[in-house]
């Protein structure tokens, strides 16, 4: 089995420094914030603390990914 | 059962109490939008439009669907699409129950896509570890093994892990070590773990993030430098 990086290990067992909104706050925000990023904006700016919950919580994140390529693909096409 | 009856109805405290995003006042609802909702509120047409909102959120739903395709090599074509359309329908019915939370903050398809995103991406981690036992003991110490270090960074990581250890054990409620154990060490998906321990996705973040704290202070107590450790993922 491939070993993962000490870091990244640590990185998801400490969590983010920064503080950070939780999930109900983050499912609440994210078409907002998915919306600002693909228009280019500081969607950090306008949504504090989700980006650093995105980092400590994986299936919040995934659901980010999802929805960016999904709306992104939209578009595109 | 929706995910979001659980993940999202139950109020837990933000984090972040300061930020009160869900204050904000509506912006102002783009035409697209603003016609959803007249057409799902009004008698005459709300029935087609339930059929049209029906058949984005399974789009949705099966766009998710084939992105974690791979990862889910046992599943059958047609056992992935009851997936996606389980899904459709358990987001179909949160929108149309959260109609009015509807904000315009986005425009309105983004804003149910997610529901449809949300539901098949958990349907889907409980699917994977559908039948598998839910390890809440430390099983994946070996993961913090590095390889090359320097001595002297070995010596480091090893201060670093064994206070580390100890803080798990003795600093942490059994439930906080629990869910950390469970989350962090040995990647139990986070929906996965509500449905098993019967609570939700945002009560078991909280004690995520309470348990992360203590350990950060921990350390930091004793002097051991994270941002050596730390980088950006």
């Amino acid at each position: 089995m491939e070993r993962p990086d000490l870091k990244l290990a640590l990185g998801r067992l400490l969590g983010p420094a920064e503080p950070e909104v939780g999930c109900d706050v983050c499912f609440e925000e994210l078409d907002r914030y998915v919306e600002l990023e693909l228009a280019g904006e500081d969607a950090d700016v306008a949504v504090p603390g989700l980006r650093a919950h995105l980092d400590g919580c994986s299936a919040c994140r995934e659901e980010h990914d999802s929805l960016y390529a999904f709306i992104a693909g939209d578009r595109a096409s | 059962m929706s995910v979001l009856d659980t993940a999202t109805v139950d109020v837990v405290e933000p984090v972040i109490p300061s930020i009160a995003p869900l204050t904000s006042p509506p912006s102002a609802l783009d035409a697209d939008s603003q016609e959803w909702l007249r057409s799902l509120r009004v008698d005459a047409t709300r029935e087609e439009a339930i059929a049209r909102l029906h058949a984005l959120l399974l789009r949705a739903a099966r766009f998710e669907v084939a992105r974690r395709r791979p990862m889910l090599p046992h599943l059958r074509g047609n056992e992935l699409d009851d997936i996606a359309n389980e899904a459709a329908d358990d987001a179909l019915m949160s929108v149309l129950r959260r109609l009015d939370d509807f904000r315009g903050a986005s425009r309105f398809t983004t804003w149910v896509y997610k529901f449809a995103l949300l539901e098949a991406s958990a349907k889907l981690r409980k699917r994977a570890w559908q039948g598998r036992e839910v390890p809440l003991e430390p099983e994946s110490w070996g993961l913090f093994s590095s390889v090359a270090l320097e001595p002297d960074a070995e010596a480091e990581q090893s201060e670093l892990l064994a206070t580390l250890r100890n803080a798990i054990a003795e600093v942490l409620t059994p439930h906080q070590r629990g869910v950390l154990v469970a989350l962090a060490l040995n990647g139990v998906p986070i929906d996965v773990l509500a449905e098993r321990l019967n609570t939700n996705r945002g009560a078991l973040y909280k004690t995520l993030h309470d348990a992360r704290r203590k350990l950060r202070k921990h350390l930091d107590e004793r002097g051991l430098a994270l941002d050596d450790w730390l980088e950006e993922r």
